[in-house]
Formats: structure tokens, C-alpha cells, sequence
């Protein structure tokens, strides 16, 4: 099916259901040309079209990265969900904006989605030395989140260093596997960590980290 | 606000209970006259000291004595506080108010929408404390069957926390699939608390908010043991992310 009468169907959906279902419909196009479109609809405050209009986004990948990244910041509702996007693309173009979103945004779900993205961006096309410093950023921001104050955050934070440090393929030696397992560590301290999912779960990256 | 503060920030000064148990005496009955609320202060304190387990264990009292007053708000703040305490003397108290069933302790007052005691904080609290004998499950089972589906989610958690009987999860199941967000959100939170861990797909597919999904799937970890698995629970969560 072509995307023109899909995107009209949403320019001219009159309510919210007909606007949820005119997004996932446009969604499931995965066609670049979507993209415009499903960026404006972040920015309807109509949650479920923004979750539908997410989808879509992650679908189209790459592409759709340009239309994130020039989402006006004043618009706070929209680059939450645009973070949530960069994260489930994993382009390395949202580094930025990644960073910012888990070490200053004020909602949580927009954090935690931020940690996982940090541990899943896709460098492998990168050069060694950019891929390297892509990922010491990664690493220290997710250090730092360590801290955070939601444990769904810090939950989060696991689970993206245990995916960069899988991805980077550091070795045991290497200073950046010993600063992940130091941090992971820390998550899985009944002493430090208050939430026994969140100790769980880091211990299960540290197990997973091990060599065996 | 000073109350507030205490319960969320988890105090452990030795002043925070006494001067809890104190706000929580300064209530009086409700009149609509009246400037600044006592009761929304007594409210408050009720809420903080469920907060402040075990150190609050010698707030129980209060708290029974709380649960007989008038103002269903503060009989509301009072089951709660219990319930997080674990406190088995609150049993038999909670037992009575309940004990009309859904047509008297769950009839609508005839003023205002609000049922004539707060059912589903009395029955959460009964699921909470954990004292499952014959005697309490009869009280908290004709409420399965109340017309407000909160109410059934609230009653099914319960006797689910208590039986352990997977006849009880079904209620709750089906709720997940509620046309309301509110009663599919209250489900999600109710299966959590009750730990049934065999709920983990289905609470991953309920449409509602991602992290609503992932306190349940908490809970599922937490609360619950058996099958599936703690590599199952942390894989469901880690998709929700």
C-alpha cells in the first residue's frame, strides 16, 4: 500500500482512537517517508498513538534519526518519546541526546529508556578509535546512573552495561570491563542497593560478564 | 506535609514515630466549616507510619483505634498502614467492618459514590498481614462478586496472597482485559502483589503503561517463587525497558 493516503489518514484523523489507529496503521508501513509524520505525532499528547508512532520510528531506523534529533527541546512531551526512539534505534547520532535524557531528564521512563538505548547502540561499522570513545562515553554516563533514585532507573543501568560491555567485547584486562563489573557490583550490594530486583538482575550481568 | 516527608524519606530518627502517633491523635469529627483539616493531617501521619515498618510497630494501637473513626478517609489511611506493618492484631478489626459482605460494608453510600467502608484498602490489608485462616477467607470471598471490578481485583489479590489457589488468579487474568485502564492497571498491581508468577506473559502483553508492567513483573520477582524462573521474570522486565 502506498504511505501518501496512510499519512493523510492521520493529518485528518478527528479523534483519538481514529488517531491511534491511523498512526499504528502508518506504523507498520516502515517506509521512510513515514517518518516526518509519526515525529509529528509525539507531540499529540495522545499516549497510545505516541507508543504506536514509537514503534514505527524503531521500525524505520536510520532514517528516521534526522526527524528525531530536530524535534524543537521546548517540546517536552514529544522528546521523551523521541528519546525512547533514538534508544530502540540504537543510531549513534543519538548519543547526545541519549546522555543528556539519563543523567537530567525529570521522568523516569524516559531515563531507564535512555540507560538501555547507551547499551545498545550499534558501533560495529564505526572506526576503532571512534568506536572506542563512543563507548567510554557510554560507559562513565551509565557509571554515573549508577546513583539515580528510581530503582526502575537503576535496573535500567544494568542491563545497559552489561549490553555495551557484550558489545564492546572488552577484554577481562581491559579498564572498562573492570569499571562495568566495579559499578554492577555496586547494584547487586544488599549494603548500597535497597531494591532485590535491581540486585538480582546486576548480578546476573556480572555472572554473564564472567568468563567461564 | 512534615508527615509526608517522614514516610518518603524512610526516617529512622527516633523522634519520628512519637510525633507521628501524636499527629495521628489530633483528628476530630468532620466539619465542613473548618479551614485547615486535622483529619488530612491524621491522614497523613496513617500513610507515613506504614511507611516507617517495623520501627512503627508501636503505632498499631493508634492505628486500630484509627480504623474505628467516622471519616472513611482516615479508616482508609489506617487499613493501609496496617497492612504494610503486617500487623495480625488488625485481623479480627478489619474482619468486622468487612463482615456485612458486598451489601452492607459494600453498599454505595447514599450521598456520595463512595462504598460504606473503603473495601479495597480493608481487603488488601487482609492479603498483606497474611493471616489465612478459614474464618478470614469466607469474609474477604463474597467481595469477589461485587459489582466494582476494583473491588473484585482487590478481593481475588487477597485470597490469592492467602490460599496460594490458582482459582483465584483467574479473576485477575481476566481483568488484565478490562475495556477501563484504571481496572486494568489496578489487576496488573494486584498480580504483582500477590506474586503469581505464571501471570509474567500476560502481564507483558496488558495494554497499559510500560512502567506500570515492570512494578508488576516486580513484584512477580519479589513476591513469588516457583516457575517460571528468576532468568525468565528478568528477560520479561529487561523487554519493557
Amino acid at each position: 500500500m502506498a504511505v501518501e493516503p496512510l499519512i493523510t489518514a492521520v493529518q485528518q484523523a478527528s479523534s483519538a482512537l481514529e488517531l491511534l489507529q491511523a498512526t499504528a496503521a502508518l506504523a507498520r508501513s516502515a517506509d521512510a517517508a513515514a517518518a516526518p509524520t509519526l515525529v509529528e505525532v509525539l507531540g499529540f499528547n495522545n499516549p497510545g498513538a505516541a507508543v504506536a508512532a514509537v514503534d514505527g520510528l524503531i521500525a524505520i531506523g536510520s532514517p528516521a534519526v534526522d526527524h528525531l534529533l530536530q524535534l524543537d527541546p521546548r517540546n517536552y512531551g514529544a522528546r521523551a518519546w523521541a528519546v525512547r526512539a533514538l534508544a530502540g534505534i540504537g543510531d549513534v547520532r543519538g548519543l547526545e541526546l541519549l546522555i543528556e535524557a539519563l543523567l537530567t531528564d525529570v521522568g523516569p521512563s524516559v531515563r531507564r529508556a535512555a540507560a538501555k538505548g547507551l547499551g545498545s547502540l550499534q558501533l560495529t561499522d564505526l572506526e576503532t578509535d571512534a568506536r572506542a570513545g563512543i563507548e567510554q562515553r557510554c560507559l562513565d554516563a551509565l557509571v554515573e546512573a549508577v546513583g539515580d533514585g528510581e530503582w526502575v532507573v537503576r535496573y535500567a543501568v544494568a542491563v545497559g552495561l552489561e549490553g555495551l560491555a557484550l558489545g564492546s567485547g572488552w577484554s577481562v584486562e581491559h579498564s572498562n570491563h573492570g569499571s562495568t563489573c566495579a559499578a554492577l557490583s555496586l547494584l547487586s550490594d544488599t549494603a548500597v542497593e535497597d531494591a532485590s530486583v535491581v540486585r538480582l538482575r546486576a548480578a546476573l550481568a556480572l555472572q554473564r560478564l564472567q568468563p567461564s | 506535609y512534615g508527615a509526608w516527608w517522614l514516610g518518603r524519606n524512610r526516617s529512622q530518627h527516633p523522634e519520628a514515630v512519637p510525633l507521628l502517633i501524636e499527629a495521628l491523635q489530633q483528628r476530630r469529627p468532620r466539619d465542613p466549616g473548618a479551614g485547615v483539616e486535622e483529619n488530612a493531617v491524621a491522614r497523613n501521619a496513617a500513610r507515613a507510619l506504614g511507611k516507617l515498618a517495623p520501627a512503627a510497630l508501636a503505632a498499631v494501637p493508634e492505628l486500630l483505634a484509627a480504623l474505628a473513626d467516622p471519616d472513611d478517609g482516615l479508616r482508609e489511611a489506617a487499613a493501609r498502614a496496617l497492612g504494610d506493618l503486617r500487623a495480625p492484631a488488625a485481623v479480627d478489626p478489619i474482619c468486622a467492618r468487612l463482615a456485612g459482605g458486598p451489601a452492607v460494608a459494600g453498599a454505595r453510600q447514599e450521598t456520595c459514590p463512595r462504598l460504606g467502608e473503603p473495601c479495597e484498602a480493608l481487603l488488601e490489608a487482609l492479603g498483606d498481614i497474611g493471616v489465612a485462616e478459614p474464618h478470614v477467607l469466607a469474609v474477604i470471598e463474597p467481595f469477589t462478586r461485587h459489582e466494582w471490578p476494583l473491588i473484585r481485583s482487590a478481593a481475588a489479590r487477597a485470597l490469592l496472597q492467602l490460599s496460594g489457589e490458582p482459582r483465584w488468579a483467574e479473576p485477575l487474568l481476566a481483568l488484565l482485559g478490562d475495556n477501563q485502564l484504571q481496572v486494568r492497571r489496578a489487576a496488573l498491581m494486584d498480580l504483582g502483589a500477590a506474586g503469581w508468577r505464571p501471570a509474567v506473559e500476560a502481564i507483558s502483553t496488558t495494554l497499559a503503561e510500560n512502567s506500570l508492567k515492570l512494578i508488576a513483573l516486580r513484584g512477580l520477582v519479589e513476591n513469588g517463587s516457583g516457575e517460571p524462573g528468576d532468568t525468565t521474570l528478568l528477560a520479561a522486565m529487561d523487554a519493557l525497558l
